[in-house]
């Protein structure tokens, strides 16, 4: 097969995935991009090009200084909520998957213990995030446990509608997200570099560190752009958990969206995408995810 | 299998457990207020203990016909699932090649995972609402909507989970042992064959594995769907809709159910299979020890 | 279905033959007489209904099809799905049940149709509160916020914008109304409440929720502002920046000590909350509170002296909607206010729109519980049959008059709004 024939079966190949993005996002994408563009009043949108959507976002950044402005703050706190999400999935994830991955040597059984991680997620988030509040609250199912084994004596406010409970419940929602691709880059890895290091003398961790790290980095990176991606854009969970009065990102778009400010919440649309578009290529910078494949 | 467990196993296996138990914790709420009392409500305390959430389950709570919405959600989710694998792993291959467009793609992808899913939605809506109008404008008279679940509700379905089958083929292509395949086209396999009965056999777990990461996507998908389903709702929003007023724990049973059928289900699988390979190793067939 | 709601409906079908003479002049009657379903013609009348699932009753529409032989197919959303929906796909709906409140920012999109008044048979018979923003005994109610007379009508049939005066066209016909104050736990609250105020005492810190609305949630604040005598707002429901700035910076003191633990976004949220003892005190809605006490969990939906804030909801057409799909539009609508679905919602602790033809299709001694504010002399039941209140009990706030009468302000949609959206989120980042 010559070169060229082999780009355009290439081609051909990507082509369908593609032409879903080009027809379900990147044209949405571009109207959402014009409508960032368009003016507005209290009431309606209107077709006339304005950077209002813009302008407005950043109001005070300069104004307010040495204070941060609403935006700024409101970045902040979604990076701290971000990475706090994404170590916590990494580690669990990490170690899920190496459980996975190198002790339990059945296919079968690693596909059984896939799926009992997948079926809480066949119920719907919509009545999971109902049961937090009889989980978490203050008359909730941990509340009761630890004050029935005398460990507190008033139920802990905090475990609900806070910052903790937000992260809770984005590593309850995102670990898995982690787990899958970590996993498929761990059975890549030739038992026999294992051995041979062990044979060589390395210790667990030497190995852990010298050879399954190194070579699970794909793995990781991928599973770090699904989590990181997610949470800046989250509004639902961090919503839902932090009882509507944790800022974030996502939630200005929504708030913007709901008061139907369509060219104000597109236009933080596409900041979000500009800013989170660029960690995700500094990731990639450091670790390049196509280059192996 | 006969060697002896290492003591890390022990630990991991504590560990994942814990894991499960956590992942578990909201779903125990679920599942024991499901039995809530025909008076009870969506949070402790108990009132009554009962069956009568589950009867309503299956005699419909009313406003919204949730059977239907199941039955429609897993037709959404089957087909998104086929499509998934099939185009992640057609364009998982192209990865491995260089093409033109290739960067442009992965960073498509990645933008789509980004996009909050409401902005999505909001622009597939205005698509098909400037579709619809010019439809209508070219004389199509009882022309009501292009809108649906299988048009623009699977168009947003896909640039959901189209990104993350892409990605994990990406973990599942790294460092795959390309001389498997220079071997078989050798031998004189066409692409087609090598594909087919070299590649597949050895990513198919893995492949699976993003069916089921496709359809878990798409069955709980609610934010994209929000305005890009026309006139029929998925589950989630149905689910959703109805917490706009008085909420039952009939929610919380459909909930259990679905957990104890797929414990069923599973259950009954690994038996099958265990048994299988059981009989396969008495048999002395080779076929099935590199599995266990 | 239950038993008892079978009885409820042949108690109703013997109210709507009284009625019939009197007031409801519509073919309804024949298919309630004869038990059997009105079918009409060959098409099958189907409307695509768009709404939250408050309104949406399994009954309604059944008694609907069963009446006129319209199918209603509930399509259900949240509050806010459903506003987008409106501006996004007109042509996903056909009858729109939403607030007059939105109106504000429905009608400028172009999306809704301008009813035309005449097709309306019960509209001279509208309850004087949405057309003239008074009592049916004369008596002026609040007007502060977008109140419904000022959204009622449009200048023309493809205008934008609302008349002051009345016109044929309509935009929005009401149904379904209450006034909303703040819901309590009378058992873990153990004094009396008398006023807004009590929502910002730090005695209820951390026990305090309103609703994660902002036009809403600032109003409420407001109300404590007012009571508090800190402010007098000229107009609660359409303030100026600085008013937005004012009432703002007191709702970050609350918050940033820690006064609210939630937000609620749902009916079922406010449920939670408050049936789970993480609120005390909230804002809340009628029925909501009707809920938690049926759970055997003591609630009270609280009247206070500085009386209730407002909303009301009712039918919106798609533009989209032309030929016959309109005719049973209108005859829909017609059907709503001829009584049966009014003595409906009423039995919910909501208002319906017309209130003779529900009147004419309640038992005496509902009609006094919910709407006179008298002791019950049976027990009261919902819709379905549950038994809401034993007899002897009277409603929170009283009767109709009592309860519409102290409205202070409506649900609203400022002109500020874009400005008072901003100032929402840096408040929720504060």
């Amino acid at each position: 097969m010559t070169q060229d024939r082999k780009t355009f079966v290439a081609w051909l190949q990507a082509a369908p995935m593609m032409l879903v993005f080009a027809l379900f996002f990147l044209l949405p994408l571009l109207f959402v991009t014009i409508v960032s563009a368009w003016d507005y009043n209290e009431y309606e949108m209107i077709p006339a090009f304005s950077l209002r959507g813009y302008t407005d976002t950043f109001e005070g950044c300069i104004a307010d200084l040495p204070n941060l402005c609403t935006i700024l703050k409101t970045y902040l706190n979604t990076l701290k909520l971000c990475l706090l999400t994404w170590g916590l999935t990494l580690l669990i994830g990490f170690t899920v998957a190496y459980f996975l991955a190198f002790h339990v040597r059945s296919k079968t059984w690693q596909i059984v213990l896939t799926l009992l991680c997948t079926i809480p997620f066949w119920t719907s988030n919509v009545i999971r995030m109902i049961a937090w509040i009889p989980l978490l609250g203050r008359n909730g199912l941990v509340n009761r446990g630890l004050e029935g084994a005398g460990l507190i004596k008033q139920p802990l406010e905090w475990l609900l509608f806070s910052e903790f409970s937000v992260v809770l419940a984005l590593v309850h929602l995102f670990t898995f997200f982690m787990v899958v691709p970590i996993f498929n880059s761990m059975i890549r890895i030739d038992k026999r570099l294992i051995e041979a290091a062990y044979d060589a003398g390395a210790s667990g961790w030497q190995t852990l560190v010298n050879v399954i790290i190194p070579l699970t980095k794909p793995g990781i990176v991928i599973g770090s752009i699904f989590v990181i991606t997610i949470v800046m854009g989250d509004f639902v969970t961090i919503g839902v958990m932090g009882g509507q009065q944790i800022a974030s990102a996502g939630k200005i778009i929504e708030s913007r969206l709901n008061a139907l400010q369509f060219p104000a919440a597109a236009a933080n649309a596409v900041i979000l995408l500009g800013v989170t578009i660029l960690i995700i290529s500094a990731l990639t910078r450091i670790v390049d995810i196509r280059k192996e494949l | 299998m006969s060697e002896r467990r290492p003591r890390s196993f022990y630990l991991l296996a504590a560990f994942f457990s814990a894991y499960v138990l956590f992942l578990y914790g909201p779903m125990f709420a679920i599942y024991i207020l499901s039995f809530q009392g025909p008076d009870g409500g969506l949070t402790f305390p108990m009132n009554g203990v009962s069956l009568v959430w589950f009867g309503k389950v299956f005699s419909g709570s009313g406003i919204v016909d949730i059977g239907a919405a199941f039955k429609r959600s897993l037709q959404l989710g089957l087909v998104v699932m086929v499509l998934t694998v099939v185009l992640s792993v057609s364009a998982g291959l192209a990865f491995r090649r260089s093409f033109r467009g290739a960067t442009l793609l992965f960073y498509v992808a990645i933008a789509s995972l980004i996009m909050p899913s409401i902005i999505t939605s909001l622009g597939i809506a205005l698509e098909f609402r400037l579709l619809d109008d010019f439809i209508i404008k070219s004389g199509a008279a009882n022309w009501t909507t292009a809108m649906g679940l299988f048009t623009s509700g699977l168009g947003a379905h896909l640039t959901w989970t189209l990104p993350f089958g892409l990605l994990i083929m990406f973990a599942i292509f790294n460092r795959f042992d390309g001389r498997l395949e220079e071997a078989a086209r050798d031998l004189g396999a066409t692409p087609w064959q090598t594909f087919r009965h070299v590649v597949l056999p050895i990513i198919l777990p893995s492949v699976v594995g993003i069916g089921l990461f496709g359809f878990t996507l798409s069955w709980d998908e609610l934010a994209r769907s929000s305005q890009t389903i026309g006139s029929v709702n998925t589950l989630p929003l149905d689910l959703q809709g109805l917490t706009t007023t008085v909420t039952k724990p009939d929610i919380y049973a459909l909930g259990t159910l679905t957990s104890a059928v797929s414990f069923l289900v599973i259950f009954s699988a690994l038996v099958v299979i265990l048994v299988l390979q059981a009989r396969q190793r008495r048999h002395g067939s080779d076929a099935g020890k590199g599995m266990v | 279905m239950t038993k008892s709601s079978k009885l409820d409906r042949s108690i109703s079908r013997r109210a709507m033959l009284k009625g019939t003479a009197g007031a409801v002049g519509l073919a309804a009657g024949s298919g309630a007489i004869t038990g059997f379903p009105y079918i009409h013609g060959a098409e099958p009348k189907v409307l695509r209904y768009l709404g939250t699932a408050v309104n949406e009753g399994d009954e309604i529409s059944k008694k609907c099809l069963e009446d006129t032989g319209i199918k209603i197919e509930y399509i259900t959303a949240t509050t806010d799905d459903v506003t987008k929906r409106v501006i996004t796909q007109p042509n996903s709906f056909d009858v729109l049940d939403t607030e007059y409140f939105s109106l504000r920012k429905l009608v400028p999109s172009g999306n809704i149709f301008a009813l035309d008044a005449k097709k309306i048979k019960e509209f001279d018979n509208i309850t004087p509160v949405f057309t003239k923003g008074q009592l049916p005994n004369g008596k002026k109610i609040g007007d502060q916020g977008t109140a419904p007379w000022k959204v009622l009508y449009l200048e023309g049939a493809n205008s934008k914008t609302f008349s002051k005066t009345p016109t044929e066209f309509v935009t929005l016909i009401p149904t379904v109304y209450n006034a909303d104050t703040l819901g309590i736990r009378p058992d873990l609250i153990k004094r009396p409440i008398s006023s807004w105020t009590e929502l910002l005492n730090p005695e209820f810190k951390g026990k305090a929720s309103i609703l994660n609305i902002p036009s809403i949630g600032i109003m409420d604040a407001a109300m404590v502002v007012e009571a508090s005598g800190q402010h007098t707002y000229a107009d609660k429901g359409n303030m100026t920046k600085p008013e937005i700035d004012l009432t703002m910076k007191i709702m970050t003191e609350a918050k940033k000590a820690g006064q609210f633990r939630a937000f609620w976004k749902d009916f079922n949220e406010s449920v939670n909350l408050m049936a789970s003892g993480e609120t005390v005190i909230q804002s809340m809605w009628s029925p909501a509170v009707t809920k938690v006490r049926s759970m055997g969990i003591a609630c009270t939906f609280q009247p206070l002296k500085e009386g209730y804030r407002s909303w009301a909801s009712g039918f919106c057409v798609s533009k989209a909607v032309s030929g016959p799909k309109l005719d049973w539009a209108y005859e829909f609508v017609n059907w709503y206010l001829s009584g049966w679905a009014g003595a409906y919602l009423n039995r919910q602790g909501y208002y319906s729109a017309v209130l003779s033809t529900a009147k004419a299709n309640m038992t005496a001694d509902e009609w006094g519980y919910w709407m006179e504010g008298k002791a019950a002399v049976n027990d009261i039941k919902a819709p379905d049959g549950t038994i809401l209140e034993k007899a002897g009990a009277k409603r929170d706030g009283g009767s109709y008059d009592d309860r519409m009468g102290a409205v202070a302000c409506w649900n609203a949609v400022m002109d500020e709004n874009d400005y008072m959206v901003r100032k929402w989120n840096e408040f929720i980042a504060a």
